[in-house]
């Protein structure tokens, strides 16, 4: 049936943005970061959306214009350079005495991770409506 | 299947359903750059099921596009969702009370 398929492009989309929603947290746990594996201070991160065509079986093939799901297509970081904070005393200073800190703006990730969770929620409505309607369409057997 | 009233009324069925999975593609798209806001043109495409065509997808006009060129409004995508769920909440109780005075006629017709 037509309209199971609508669930998984829903489904698609939470995937997506909790996929956002966990490197914006990540960026707002590592704001004061000043160490990391590759080295330097942490690097925000972000998702890239990119739609694709939700075309699993032969039969859906012809339908596929009608519906395209989500996915992360990358994982974009952020190349600006550091912001420098003058911190003689940090173990992290370099000899002019300046540390290097993530460049990322707490307010600008808490206002994406709003815009994640009601786009999460959206998708929660979308699939709660078309559950309704499969439901439906099985209660005319009744 | 029972008669031609019922066969369109599926066909409506099936048409929301399909408009259904385009407003859920919008949904799911609503944060992907540069996505565009598809639909179905519903009466034109009523008309061609009718005739026993599939449906296409266009793409909305006139929408506000964002900065990323994407132009998904979800104001306008929710009220399409509900409006869907009440329409076929309509047709799928029409095509019950259809079965239902079938099968009362043929009750009648058993009990007597």
């Amino acid at each position: 049936m037509s309209l199971f398929s609508a669930m998984s492009v829903s489904a698609s989309g939470m995937a997506a943005e909790r996929t956002r929603a966990e490197l914006l947290v990540e960026n707002l746990a590592n704001a004061e970061t000043t160490r990391t594996p590759e080295g330097g201070p942490y690097r925000r991160k972000d998702a890239v959306f990119t739609s694709q065509p939700m075309s699993t079986s032969f039969g859906s093939l012809f339908e596929s214009h009608l519906q395209e799901g989500v996915a992360v297509s990358e994982i974009s970081v952020d190349t600006r350079d550091p912001e420098q904070r003058y911190l003689p005393g940090h173990p992290d200073a370099g000899p002019d005495g300046y540390v290097a800190f993530p460049r990322l703006n707490p307010a600008e990730d808490m206002v994406d991770l709003t815009s994640s969770a009601r786009s999460f929620e959206a998708n929660v409505a979308a699939i709660s409506a078309v559950k309704d309607m499969i439901m439906r369409s099985i209660d005319l057997f009744k | 299947m029972l008669s031609r009233l019922s066969d369109n009324l599926e066909r409506y069925m099936d048409l929301l359903s399909a408009r259904q999975k385009v407003v859920a593609s919008n949904i799911a798209n609503a944060d992907t750059p540069g996505y565009k806001t598809k639909d179905i043109d519903f009466q034109s495409e009523f008309k061609s099921a009718i005739g026993g065509g599939s449906p296409q997808s266009i793409e909305v006009a006139g929408l506000p596009v964002k900065n990323d060129g994407n132009n998904v409004s979800l104001d306008r995508e929710s009220r399409l969702l509900t409006e869907n769920d009440m329409r076929f909440n309509l047709a799928s109780n029409l095509i019950r009370s259809e079965v239902q005075s079938i099968r009362a006629a043929l009750q009648s017709g058993s009990n007597s």
